[in-house]
């Protein structure tokens, strides 16, 4: 069977720089799954995910080699239908409106009219969508009015509601309070039970510790690590490459350190408050 | 029942003129302008003024009044009156010419200055006016609509849309930029060359994030398949008030009346 | 591209998603430009600034189309600027063809510009102020006009002479901004522009790493 996204050898330059952005990339992708992109500033986070939606280098230009495919075909072979294929949620909250509808309604319905989609068939959507992501009554609302938390949500819900199969979402929390982060990240956790494949950039580990299957770790353009969230997450040596770990591994970490056995560090505080009934009893 | 989402984004005018299918309305007033202009070339009296163009005005505000737009299209006349008022004073005596009608002191009024100050003064009111008219009853949303009704490229409605929106936010945060300025002891009244000082850090800032947004918005809108082709939906339905037909009949009668007096009257001579 | 190469331009080309994106900004700016140089009560109008930035960028036809919006939708609000729609027009086409000859780099070269700018502002503006406002429109400016007028002047001499300093002082404020503006615009958004190639910094040697 083939993988959702599949990068064979894929190294990509934007124009007038002489350094690859991107070096040697190889992933292989499973339907279904969520993965957290981590990494410093700078390390090429947004450019894989440009690469893997096809912005670089259609839009961004510069060189590429290798292959990147989706569901078996070239990236190269789909026409502008990708965009149903894979919803893309920008990092910049201000940007990712239209800009020219006066209501949420009408925003989530944008996509959809692009597409020629029947009208009654668009209000069915969008209002399930607004329901998901909890924006039902913002819907009569002017876009250019929402906080940085709401205007985030009509973010998701203009791209999920023409329903792509594949989701990347740009540091979505990266503007929000903890409060406003957390909600969107029960709606990417509700995206994920819909059976979407998502890539999540995010940098609140804690959060990525809690909701990602696997984990992928980039450093200078290059993926440094990848694998099952508990066994990346784990990993100390990744504070070398100025990666944060999640709060209960390094307390964790601290107790092995003082002399307490912990076989396999906690990421979660679900996971540390197991380990912490274990000791007890 | 509650409205859906869809029926409560609909323009719905009581009003049958107001209602107007936008390029009607815009049929109405070039007809209306070719009309000014050939009653503009019929002068009146020995002084050959273009005294009809006066009460010909008069159609302006039955228009709004028909409208049901009446004070808020005269509040929008105000700056046009201005410029009327301007070009008509001006004109009456300051332009030499022709024979002296009336003088008083160093004021003089010349035939040759009170015949552009009327044609002047009063085309600019007349088609102004019918523009305001049109402009007044008609919202942005249906006149971007009617640009792809009538077959325009959809980018041609897109981009007349998110200009008006940009100018909106613009406007809001040039606003804040000089309120932060002030606050931080930028001055931005006294002399000419502190004011002038205030308008660079206000502008550049704006122009910038507008440019680099722009990028960004690039993406957003191939993300929700803008350049999609094939035929796009709209929920936003332009409607007819059914009283199109009517009302350009009674226009195109009233320019031929109006081209035959002007006829006649040439016969006359 | 160096310098001797020459680029190729297409109308397609120029056109390009984010030069229509260009657009609006250009109208938001002119427009916000006119206010502000209003609100600051500055003797100049300055409310072309955004048709000067994008025709500098994307060349003529979309520095025109930027200009003709911008009348068409202050028109709006006031029908009057209806009539000023070619002179709008003619800015952007003015400054784009500039731009397209790669006159924006060197000093010289748009020290040349700004004059012929300005001088095509003022040329394209006469006929319509003189023949269809009488000279007149209502402007600050205007006042002046009218001085001249009754202190006997004709009234195409009249009207350029004291509306032409202001358009080429006009123009010339305009373009330095927008300058300043493209020389902290970084050099992979630049290049994205049908002119962008023109502004580039250290156009020989470029070794930016950007993300």
């Amino acid at each position: 069977m083939a993988y959702e996204i599949e990068c064979k050898d894929v190294t990509y330059t934007y124009p007038l720089s002489k350094k690859p952005a991107i070096k040697n990339l190889n992933l292989k992708l499973e339907k279904g799954k969520l993965y957290g992109v981590i990494g410093e500033n700078g390390a090429g986070k947004t450019t894989l995910c440009s690469i893997l939606r096809g912005f670089a280098p259609s839009f961004y230009k510069g060189t590429i080699s290798g292959e990147v495919l989706i569901q078996g075909k070239p990236l190269s072979s789909y026409d502008e239908q990708i965009s149903r294929k894979i919803g893309y949620v920008f990092q910049n909250l201000f940007t990712q409106i239209s800009g020219i509808k006066n209501t949420v309604f009408e925003e989530v319905a944008y996509g959809l009219e692009n597409f020629g989609v029947p009208v009654e068939e668009i209000e069915r959507k969008v209002v399930d969508i607004m329901d998901l992501t909890d924006i039902m009554d913002l819907a009569e609302k002017s876009p250019f009015e929402l906080s940085g938390g709401q205007m985030q949500r009509v973010a998701l819900a203009s791209v999920i509601v023409l329903d792509p199969e594949i989701l990347i979402i740009d540091e979505p929390t990266s503007q929000l309070d903890p409060q406003s982060a957390e909600s969107v990240f029960k709606i990417i956790k509700k995206l994920k039970e819909r059976g979407k494949t998502i890539i999540l950039i995010e940098h609140k580990v804690d959060l990525l510790a809690e909701y990602s299957d696997e984990i992928i770790v980039l450093h200078d353009s290059q993926v440094i690590k990848m694998g099952e969230t508990r066994h990346v997450l784990s990993d100390l040596s990744l504070r070398e490459h100025g990666i944060q770990l999640p709060q209960v591994t390094l307390l964790a970490e601290k107790l092995r350190e003082s002399g307490m056995r912990i076989d396999e560090l906690p990421i979660t505080k679900k996971q540390a408050l197991d380990l912490i009934q274990e000791k007890r009893s | 029942m509650e409205k859906t989402f869809t029926e409560k984004i609909q323009i719905n005018k009581r009003n049958k003129i107001a209602g107007l299918y936008p390029a009607t309305k815009l049929q109405i007033v070039i007809l209306f302008s070719i009309s000014t202009l050939i009653i503009n070339s019929i002068k009146l009296t020995d002084a050959k003024l273009a005294l009809l163009l006066i009460p010909w005005f008069a159609l302006v505000p039955f228009m709004f009044a028909i409208t049901g737009e009446f004070k808020k299209s005269m509040k929008s006349m105000k700056p046009i009156f201005v410029v009327a008022i301007f070009i008509i004073a001006v004109q009456t005596f300051i332009v030499s010419g022709g024979q002296t009608l009336w003088h008083w002191h160093f004021l003089s009024i010349r035939e040759k200055g009170l015949q552009t100050a009327i044609s002047l003064g009063f085309l600019v009111l007349n088609i102004a006016g019918m523009f305001t008219w049109m402009l007044q009853s008609t919202s942005t949303k249906e006149i971007s609509r009617c640009f792809e009704e009538s077959g325009m490229n959809f980018k041609v409605a897109y981009i007349f849309t998110s200009s008006l929106e940009m100018i909106k936010v613009f406007s809001k945060r040039s606003q804040t930029i000089l309120d932060a300025q002030r606050s931080r002891g930028v001055e931005t009244e006294g002399n000419l060359k502190v004011r002038a000082k205030a308008f660079f850090p206000t502008i550049v800032p704006l122009i910038l994030g507008g440019i680099i947004g722009s990028e960004d918005r690039v993406l957003t809108l191939e993300a929700r398949g803008f350049s999609i082709k094939g035929e796009h939906t709209h929920l936003f339905d332009l409607k007819k008030s059914g009283y199109e037909r009517r009302m350009l009949v009674v226009s195109i009668i009233i320019t031929l009346l109006i081209i035959a007096g002007r006829i006649s009257l040439w016969r006359m001579k | 591209m160096t310098k001797n190469e020459r680029k190729q331009f297409s109308i397609k080309e120029d056109f390009s998603m984010l030069a229509l994106l260009i657009i609006p900004v250009g109208v938001a700016v002119n427009f916000v430009g006119g206010q502000l140089a209003s609100l600051l009560r500055l003797p100049l109008y300055l409310d072309t600034i955004g048709t000067i930035f994008v025709a500098m960028l994307c060349g003529p036809w979309v520095g025109a189309i930027t200009g003709l919006l911008t009348n068409i939708l202050t028109g709006i609000a006031n029908p009057v600027n209806f009539a000023f729609i070619p002179v709008a027009i003619i800015a952007g086409l003015v400054t784009g063809a500039f731009a397209r000859h790669d006159y924006f780099s060197v000093w010289w070269k748009w020290l040349i510009a700004m004059v012929v700018m300005g001088a095509a502002s003022i040329l394209s503006a006469a006929p319509i102020v003189v023949l269809m406002f009488g000279g007149v429109t209502g402007s600050g400016a205007s006042l002046i006009t009218a001085t001249f007028m009754a202190a006997g002047a004709n009234i195409w001499g009249a009207f350029i002479g004291t509306e032409g300093l202001f358009n080429v002082l006009d123009r010339i404020i305009s373009v330095l901004i927008c300058l300043a503006v493209i020389k902290v615009i970084p050099n992979r958004n630049l290049i994205k522009f049908s002119c962008g190639m023109f502004y580039v910094k250290d156009r020989e040697e470029i070794a930016e790493v950007t993300e």
